[in-house]
């Protein structure tokens, strides 16, 4: 075992666990990566590319290696970071990338054959036969290089999402941001914590270095307590701020129950968008590794993480170590961990001084050169002073210094700037505005330092916002030195790896340098430097060092990539939230949906809303039969269908008619009261956009339909015309298509039905003649609205009520209508009878028709501006001669299908002699037979001709003869009688 | 983005739609000789600027109000908002 | 007075209520509404007594409430009277004003926590809204869950949301999905 004294596990308590299938034992506080160390998992997966055997790396969010399959069934998460699984009782985890097993992986034969695979491998090698590509070597490549598999099930988790809003975000709760939070929350103001572990403290828990003389976690477990009892601070752990947008807008992950054995009983994770004021960046720092030759087997780790998993963890992959580093900060490994009784081996610094902290041996000025050991090291070869030996150890430590998580703050485009003393690069001043890094994230390395820097960045950002606050006394701490020097790699002719999860070597980047793909984002894109899921933590400043080498430049000059959200992996279901299903988006109900369901309806979506499409009878086995029913019913007696999803808008004022006039194109203020007519409306480009009815209750007062999809554009519009086209008239707008259910009624015996429910309200064709209007009770004095206006070119009307009486007011109708054969139709049925009558409607106002093409030219008033006026009578729109003709197959049982392109007979059929398209098309039982609408050059002067509609999707093409636009009733008596 | 809306303060810009160049406020005189050319331009022509940029948000999910909101569209800064109202009004006060 | 019988927004004849834990949800059928606007020239007027709040801010009084829609723009809202003429009663009170009738465009929930805590909770998992500057009195439109709501903060431990009628058994869903999950959590 090596499972050392100490740490920050809970003893007393043990949790089973396997990994590939193996049983082991953990205990509450330990990560997966943790407990496979301590009892002995060196080798816990594959690499992407050769399918080297790997071991943990870091022991943080960083980790390129230790990727994982993480539970079973449809929760099985691929590319799953042991290093941040918490560990819970049943954890089930499987190594990845490998076959038949870890230990003997069949395709670490690409190892072998790496030369072949180096960068660009890819665009160089499978060029040729192209045909090949997507049936042979891409599936072939996925197959052999990658990640983890999906379980290809639905995700059965639920995931939430919420909004915060503070004064002050301080990110990340080790010293710096606990040091922020506490001088935030002391002061009052509104702060929020986030720190992406499951205990507070960061690095404080990782370091056996005292505050104020007693061991880091009782100051931690102080300042919990005084923030329990602040309300002012939300605590967040757990939680990750993975990227930062315009205005100070954070995105965070809070990962509610991922570390619970029973997942599913809460939701899984929340996403939070939070909106502070300013925010304390104290995000910590990443150590980066030292390239060289083979330095990726399992044993060889980052040094601060050994020591991390020594101190906070009591683990330790190997009872013999050895140090690498380029730094002070290594050698604190050797001496923690000579101190819990591991032997250390050595200490190899390659700087030409160095002091040890215990007593160990140290090489100064040496390099390791070469390691061995096949599914874990099991020595290294250092070279120093002109002499090599091998140093046997079962795990080597390697620090090239520390790169300080400038991420958040460089995304908005910020660069981070170099600095020479640390080597690292220190976030920018260019980057999101209201951040200020502290503590290792602004480039402060020892405790002290981090904890004032922390504490004095949150006092900076609560200055600005004008809010109190006091530094708050901090207890003493370690301020020791770093002193790096300025090593990434170490020379030599065997691969060494810079990018442990992409597998790139240092060969790679010194191919892209000869190949010419030297800057950075090329260098990135070529090699895949600093791509997949640790977007390149440990390998991204090591690569553009090394690039800068290449090219003679320095760091700075060479520069970094983009830093772009997220910083961690976020799983798209957060993203995506709530609901899938029924509840997948809102749902918009017609006043009448419950009865009709209970018919037993059919529903089609429009938009939002829901809507009864038909309403099959027993007996009926296709829709349609249902269809050329209801459709009958409206010609020969009377059919109800609600109408409500139509927009109303509600326009009153004094100048509300002069309003509309400037807003349709034909007149509406001279319309009078207690009349309704027709409208349309252009874009200010000229072509038509939306049409409807316009409905004058008083003299100041109108309500106005829309089309159902149109209904939200249009309101839109109306208040832009109001609000800034023309300001100074009077005119007030409020929508009402809820408040209203509106039924039509429609079918030569609409009239005799309504007489039914409208009391004493005399509806002959005298007092309430075609396109009247009037405001009545109906079912012994429920306020109502009467409109006598038709969509099917039958005698028809439309009634609306107060929306919660709809239901009641169709079961009505239906129930006081049956000896007139009253029938229930839908939309399918509703589009049936407008084709029939030729009433434009979505298919011919689709955006690229004038009013003259639709019939409607004369619509647009000569008399009046309105929009899109001007613009309609250019000449490109003016001299659009294509105009809607009704279409009949010359064959009566022939088809005509909508979207079918217009042809002369014998004409060729290309793009040159294409005479317009068929926009709608049905089965009309009225003419028996199908029909359709369409736009034809010249169609009004083209009638009786026969043409070809061609639909060379499915090959077909059928022979029309052109007919006028309205199949039933062309002198309009039926809606007049 | 936040959008410091004139009446309600600070709101997010999720609640918005966007329509475009502030300049769809100066709607061109129908009656003038030029008027095709003039809504021409209207209608189809834009700046495409670097730096500040008067433009059309519509606060749809808020009180429907129509905004006049400069913004530096290099770095999205937002440096003032104004009721479009407003604007149109003082606009039709010069114009005569 | 009609023989008919008229449903709730959420489609039964009872309103809906449910509890989560300490939080209530409640259907307030008996809502009645009209929007008020000036028209130009006109004083603002005090209907029922009312005085007519500021952007962002409702104001009751005596069964009668108001909240600030828009510029020179308010909701009426009346408790319990939803079955009678409530638009035409405001017109008498507000001569010169625009007001449309708005009862049946909206279904009104009421949000009441019993336990007195719980509620901001609830709305920062709904709504995009700075609860600090959103005391008692507090009224706004914004979007939950892609449905434009207004939200009215009535009480420390009483706030409702307005959504369409058309979508409120979507609102319902949020809201009940919502305060179902806090329960999850404090449990």
């Amino acid at each position: 075992m090596t499972r050392l004294a100490g740490g920050l596990i809970n003893r007393s308590q043990s949790l089973n666990f396997t990994f590939d299938g193996r049983r082991y034992q953990g205990h509450p506080g330990d990560t997966l990566a943790s407990a496979l160390l301590a009892n002995g998992v060196r080798l816990v997966g594959r690499s992407f590319k050769y399918h080297r055997p790997r071991g943990v790396l870091s022991a943080g969010s960083e980790e390129p290696n230790a990727l994982v399959e993480l539970r079973t069934g449809a929760r099985q998460e691929p590319n799953t970071r042991a290093t941040v699984v918490e560990l819970f009782e049943g954890l089930e985890a499987r190594s990845q990338n490998r076959w038949p097993s870890l230990g003997f992986d069949a395709l670490a034969i690409n190892d072998l054959l790496s030369p072949f695979f180096t960068a660009g491998f890819y665009y160089k090698t499978f060029m040729w036969p192209k045909g090949l590509w997507e049936k042979l070597y891409e599936p072939a490549i996925r197959k052999a290089a990658g990640l983890g598999r999906l379980s290809m099930e639905a995700d059965p988790d639920t995931y939430d999402k919420g909004f915060l809003h503070c004064d002050l975000l301080v990110i990340g709760g080790g010293a710096a941001g606990l040091a922020a939070a506490l001088t935030a929350a002391r002061s009052g103001a509104r702060a929020i914590l986030a720190d992406e572990d499951f205990r507070l403290g960061g690095r404080l828990l990782c370091e056996l270095e005292t505050l104020d003389g007693a061991p880091a976690t009782d100051w931690i477990a102080a300042l919990e307590t005084e923030f329990d009892s602040l309300p002012n601070l939300r605590v967040m752990r757990r939680t990750t701020v993975f990227g930062i947008y315009d205005h100070g807008i954070y995105g965070a992950v809070e990962r509610v129950s991922d570390h619970l054995a029973q997942p599913g009983a809460r939701v899984r994770q929340t996403l939070w968008r939070i909106t502070a004021k300013r925010a304390v960046l104290a995000a910590g720092a990443t150590e980066r590794p030292i390239a060289f030759a083979d330095n990726d087997r399992p044993g060889i780790m980052l040094a601060g993480a050994m020591r991390a998993y020594a101190n906070r963890w009591a683990a330790c992959p190997s009872e013999t170590v050895a140090v690498f580093t380029n730094n002070d900060d290594g050698h604190r490994t050797a001496r923690d961990l000579a101190s819990k009784g591991v032997h250390i081996a050595a200490v190899i610094d390659a700087r030409p001084k160095a002091t040890a902290l215990a007593d160990y041996r140290v090489i100064t000025g040496g390099m390791v050169t070469a390691s061995r050991g096949r599914l874990g090291l099991k020595s290294i070869e250092v070279h120093a002073n002109g002499r090599s030996e091998w140093i046997e150890c079962g795990a080597l430590g390697v620090s090239g210094g520390w790169n300080p998580n400038v991420h958040l703050a460089s995304h908005n485009c910020g660069r981070p700037i170099w600095n020479d003393v640390l080597q690292a690069f220190l976030p920018g001043e260019d980057g999101p505005s209201g951040v200020l890094p502290a503590g290792a994230a602004a480039g402060h390395f020892s405790t002290a330092k981090t904890l004032r820097s922390g504490a004095a960045a949150a006092l900076r950002a609560l200055n600005v916002l004008g809010i109190a606050a006091a530094l708050p006394s901090l207890p003493r701490s370690e301020e020791s030195r770093y002193g790096v020097a300025p090593i990434f790699h170490v020379p030599g002719r065997k691969r060494a790896w810079v990018d442990f999860q992409n597998d790139v070597t240092m060969k790679d980047i010194k191919l892209a340098h000869a190949e010419n793909m030297r800057a950075v984002e090329h260098l990135k894109r070529y090699t895949t430097l600093g791509m997949a899921t640790d977007q390149g933590k440990t390998a991204n400043v090591t690569g553009l060092a090394v690039m800068a080498e290449l090219t003679g430049k320095t760091i700075p000059e060479t520069g970094t990539t983009i830093f772009r959200p997220p910083y961690t992996p976020v799983a798209l279901s957060v993203l995506g939230g709530g609901d899938a299903g029924p509840h997948f988006r809102p749902r918009r109900l017609t006043p009448t949906h419950h009865w009709a369901k209970a018919q037993g309806a059919v529903f089609v979506e429009a938009g939002q809303w829901m809507r009864a499409q038909y309403y099959p009878r027993p007996g009926e086995t296709h829709w349609r039969q249902s269809v050329d029913r209801e459709a009958r019913a409206v010609r020969s007696a009377v059919g109800l269908c609600d109408v409500t999803t139509l927009g109303k808008v509600d326009v009153q004022g004094a100048d509300a008619g002069e309003f509309l006039n400037r807003l349709y194109s034909n007149v509406m203020a001279t319309l009078k009261v207690g009349r309704v007519r027709y409208g349309l409306m252009l874009r200010e480009d000229g072509f038509a956009y939306d049409d409807g009815t316009c409905a004058r209750l008083a003299k100041d007062h109108y309500v106005v339909t829309t089309t159902t999809a149109n209904a939200g554009l249009v309101y839109r519009n109306m208040e832009f015309a109001r609000q800034c086209l023309w300001p100074d008239l009077d005119v007030q707008i409020f929508s009402t298509t809820e408040a209203w259910a509106q039924i039509a009624v429609a079918g030569p015996k609409s009239r005799a039905l309504l007489a039914r429910i409208v009391g004493g309200f005399d509806l002959s064709n005298e007092a309430f003649p075609f396109m009247a209007c009037a405001e009545l009770t109906v079912c012994g004095g429920l306020r109502a609205r009467l409109f006598r206006i038709s969509f099917s070119g039958e005698l028809a009307y439309e009634v609306a009520v107060p929306a919660r009486y709809g239901h009641a007011l169709m079961e009505r109708l239906v129930e006081v209508g049956a000896d007139l054969g009253v029938t229930p139709y839908g939309v399918e049925a509703l589009s049936v009878l407008r084709i029939d009558k030729g009433h434009a409607a979505g298919p011919e106002l689709n955006g690229q028709t004038t009013a003259a093409m639709v019939g409607l030219g004369s619509m647009v008033s000569q008399k009046k501006d309105s929009v899109g006026a001007v613009m309609s009578r250019r000449e490109g729109l003016a001299g659009d001669r294509r105009r809607l003709v009704g279409l009949r197959p010359v064959d009566p049982a022939g088809k005509v299908v909508s979207g079918s392109h217009l042809f002369a007979e014998d004409a060729p059929q290309s793009f040159d002699t294409d005479q317009g398209w068929v926009t709608s098309a049905c089965y009309s039982p009225h003419v028996g037979s199908m029909i359709g609408l369409g736009f034809l050059e010249n169609g009004d002067e083209r009638l009786g001709e026969v043409i070809v509609a061609a639909n060379p999707l499915e090959g077909e093409s059928a022979r029309l003869r052109v007919v006028p636009a309205c199949f039933v009733d062309p002198e309009g008596e039926r809606l007049r009688d | 983005m936040l959008i410091p809306h004139p009446l309600l303060g600070l709101r997010d810009a999720q609640e918005f739609t966007y329509l475009g160049d502030a300049r769809l406020i100066d709607r061109p005189d129908p009656t003038a000789p030029d008027a095709e050319a003039a809504f021409c331009d209207y209608v189809f022509l834009r700046d495409n600027q670097a730096g500040a940029h008067r433009e059309l948000w519509f606060h749809e999910q808020g009180d429907r109000s129509w905004l006049v909101v400069t913004r530096d569209t290099v770095t999205h800064e937002v440096l003032c908002a104004e009721l479009a109202r407003d604007v149109a009004l003082s606009r039709a006060r010069c114009s005569k | 007075m009609t023989d008919l019988r008229p449903i709730t927004a959420l489609g039964t004849v009872t309103p809906g209520y449910a509890s989560f834990g300490a939080l209530d949800l409640r259907e307030n059928a008996g809502l009645a509404l009209a929007s008020l606007a000036l028209r130009r020239g006109t004083l603002e007027p005090t209907p029922f007594g009312l005085t007519l709040p500021e952007p962002g801010r409702w104001v009751a009084w005596q069964g009668v409430a108001a909240l600030c829609t828009g510029p020179d723009q308010w909701m009426i809202e009346a408790e319990g009277r939803a079955e009678l003429d409530f638009s035409a009663e405001l017109k008498q009170v507000a001569p010169g004003c625009s007001v449309t009738e708005q009862t049946d465009g909206w279904v009104a929930i009421e949000i009441v926590s019993r336990a007195g805590t719980g509620l901001e909770a609830l709305l920062s998992k709904l709504v995009n809204i700075d609860l600090a500057n959103f005391g008692p009195g507090g009224a706004t439109r914004t979007g939950l869950e892609h449905m434009s709501c207004f939200v009215i903060r009535r009480g420390d431990v009483h706030a409702a949301v307005l959504g369409a009628r058309s979508s409120a058994g979507s609102l319902w869903h949020a809201l009940e999905t919502a305060a179902k999950r806090l329960e999850e959590k404090v449990a």
